[in-house]
């Protein structure tokens, strides 16, 4: 077990924050810090763009750092989960 | 074309090929429902509570493998849903519920019938959405319908405020033919890398099992499964979710594993060096306890969804996909090295799961027992069903003893035809169900197997069955009591039977049923049993219930010693356990 920080990059709509903050209580994880900001600096974000293969605008879509502490196990389940809601465009480990 | 937001909804259904909606009107849903009846190509079904609606168009899409669709009104209309779609969100059932909401400058104001739909809904639909303006309708209705039957599918929430349906506003209509979602992207083919890791332990198996479950089902690979088997002649076995995908005739089929397997499919999964699970998901009810599942097995693990893989077992291999897209490149892959497939290796393993299946496989014959001496058995009460239906019913199923002996007797040849909740195992399912099959499949024969709780829990859609007609076939076991509540008190409780009991105060189910209108008979005794269930079947053109008393102190067998225990830890008779 030690302190990961998730980084979430996901749309700005209404409800997204809530449907990851829901699936950390739903599954049983705890968020020990979190913090969410609509993506302004698009040019610090190069290697999502390219990871995803796609531009972003300004105020679009939202950056949210979780942290969390949980086994290596369960860190997987965890971005597996938030990776599969419908608004979430990549969930990792921000290292 | 202007229409106004009602009409772009109901369009917009139609557009995606919506044959039937289930649902109950009230406030917030008028204007929509108004734009139900000035058109006639969609028909909408009227039930008696929206538990009823969500389940029967969840038994309309497990059967067709199309969406189901349901129409609730706010507040209580969309509260008395929530079961219904919890159910299909246990056992990935494509469905797009449709909720009234108070008209969008009420939302927050505690306004009458209104409740937070998509925050109560969040935690058990695949997605969900609010309407904002007309506008965006078409758009939305696409991607909900896009969502609820890709990938994984999954139950899918449209809360329309009420204004939004105005029909005195009109917008310009402009249907859609398709919707990319940019943070959407559900694999569907395989890496054919994986694949050949895949075949390399395929060869190499000494011991091997196809383990097969809802996701088979769903990505609709029974085909390819059966193909795919008649290169490797690898036993099977099915979950609840899955019965069907591979025929229940053909000799590897061991039936059902888990919690209420066959003591042949837990013995060989217990056993096994190879697992390959297909679109199955390693659940409770099958791994018994994790740490003791399968000890000496390779697990390869075929799922189109990540979260799946490696919950709960550790998968050694992963295939990522459309089930069926990855068996269909697997068989491809195969048949190019098909001179190395080793009959021989697997022959002492097939011929050690026969031993086991004449050791302790279950009794086919039970209902050859006609003498009036001895209770009705349950179990022959579903043997003579599947005997007098040739195998060939639709049959749904409600929770508890009856539908573990449906699973267990009654040998599924086709998928979509066994239609239960296993995920969330929601009592009342099984009539509402059927409704929903015998809607899409008018012609076919479709029996609910139920039992005198689960029954009661959605009886009032008798109802709905009279006024739209539906001759479904309803067998009643009837042992008095919550039998599988009663079975686990008797095991672990002692035999207390704490509130699991109800006997002086049940209907009189043939009376009931005569009151709407339909058909019902009650058999007591096993000589009666054959030809009054044949009676009731030769009747096509009514509802028919038989209410069927049945020997209340039978348990339901093998059930997995839990907890601590594994998967070949069985009891199989009140007094016998391996």
């Amino acid at each position: 077990m030690m302190q990961r920080e998730i980084l979430v990059i996901l749309e700005n709509k209404p409800g997204a924050l809530a449907r990851i903050v829901g699936l950390f209580h739903q599954r049983g994880y705890n968020i020990e810090s979190l913090h969410v900001d609509p993506v302004t600096d698009i040019e610090n974000y190069k290697d999502i763009e390219v990871l995803l293969n796609l531009k972003l605008k300004e105020n679009e879509v939202s950056k949210l750092l979780i942290t969390t502490t949980v086994s290596d196990n369960l860190l997987r389940q965890i971005l597996r989960q938030i990776n599969k809601l419908i608004d979430v465009l990549i969930a990792k480990e921000e290292i | 074309m202007k229409l106004a937001g009602n009409d772009i909804l109901i369009q917009s259904l139609i557009n995606e090929g919506v044959e039937y909606v289930f649902g109950y009107p009230g406030g917030a849903a008028l204007h929509i429902y108004d734009a139900i009846f000035n058109q006639n190509e969609l028909e909408h079904i009227l039930v008696r509570h929206e538990q009823g609606a969500t389940h029967a168009a969840d038994g309309y899409a497990r059967a067709t493998g199309k969406p189901g669709v349901v129409l609730v009104t706010s507040g209580p209309g969309a509260t008395n849903a929530i079961t219904g779609i919890a159910t299909a969100f246990m056992d990935s059932i494509p469905m797009v519920v449709l909720s009234g909401q108070v008209a969008s400058h009420l939302i927050g104001t505690d306004a009458f019938q209104e409740t937070d739909m998509i925050g109560i809904s969040r935690p058990i639909v695949k997605h969900s959405f609010t309407i904002e303006s007309a506008k965006k309708i078409p758009q939305v209705i696409k991607e909900a319908f896009y969502i609820a039957t890709s990938g994984r599918p999954g139950p899918v929430v449209i809360d329309i405020p009420k204004d939004t349906t105005a029909p005195d506003k009109l917008f310009d209509f402009k249907p859609l033919d398709s919707v990319e979602i940019r943070s959407y992207n559900p694999p569907i083919e395989p890496d054919p890398k994986q694949i050949e890791r895949a075949i390399e332990a395929i060869l190499k198996a000494k011991k091997p099992v196809i383990y097969a479950g809802g996701g088979a089902i769903n990505s609709n690979a029974s085909k390819e499964l059966f193909e795919l088997n008649k290169l490797l002649n690898f036993p099977v076995t099915n979950t609840l979710m899955g019965l069907g995908v591979y025929p229940a005739k053909e000799d590897r089929f061991m039936g059902m594993l888990g919690m209420h397997g066959t003591y042949q499919s837990n013995m060989a999964m217990h056993n096994a060096d190879l697992i390959i699970a297909i679109g199955a998901r390693f659940d409770d009810r099958i791994t018994n306890t994790p740490d003791l599942f399968a000890p000496n097995a390779k697990i390869i693990h075929f799922d189109v969804d990540h979260s799946s893989v490696s919950k709960i077992i550790e998968a050694n291999i992963a295939v990522f996909g459309q089930v069926k897209n990855s068996l269909i490149e697997l068989i491809k892959q195969l048949k190019a090295k098909n001179d190395l497939i080793d009959e021989n290796l697997i022959k002492p393993w097939l011929e050690e799961i026969d031993k086991w299946t004449e050791l302790h496989g279950l009794n086919h014959e039970l209902y050859k027992e006609n003498s009036d001496k001895n209770m009705i058995l349950p179990q022959a009460v579903v043997q003579h069903v599947y005997n007098i239906t040739e195998g060939k019913a639709f049959v749904t199923s409600d929770v508890g003893q009856h539908q573990m002996f449906a699973a267990q007797y009654y040998h599924f040849d086709k998928p979509r035809y066994w239609i239960n909740s296993g995920g969330l195992g929601t009592m009342g399912f099984g009539l509402p169900a059927a409704m929903g099959v015998k809607l899409a499949f008018p012609e076919e024969e479709v029996v609910c197997i139920t039992g005198e709780g689960s029954i009661q829990m959605c009886i009032q859609e008798l109802s709905t069955c009279t006024q739209y007609n539906l001759p479904v076939k309803i067998i009643n076991i009837n042992n008095e009591a919550l039998g599988m509540v009663k079975q686990w008190q008797d095991m672990n409780y002692g035999g207390r039977h704490s509130e699991s009991t109800y006997k002086s105060s049940l209907p009189n189910f043939v009376e009931l049923v005569e009151s709407y209108g339909h058909v019902g008979f009650k058999i007591e005794k096993n000589s009666e049993l054959k030809t009054t269930l044949e009676k009731a079947f030769s009747i096509k053109d009514k509802l028919v219930f038989v209410d069927i008393y049945v020997d209340p102190g039978e348990h339901v067998y093998p059930m997995l010693v839990a907890p601590n225990g594994s998967l070949k830890d069985m009891w199989l008779s009140k007094d016998k356990k391996v």
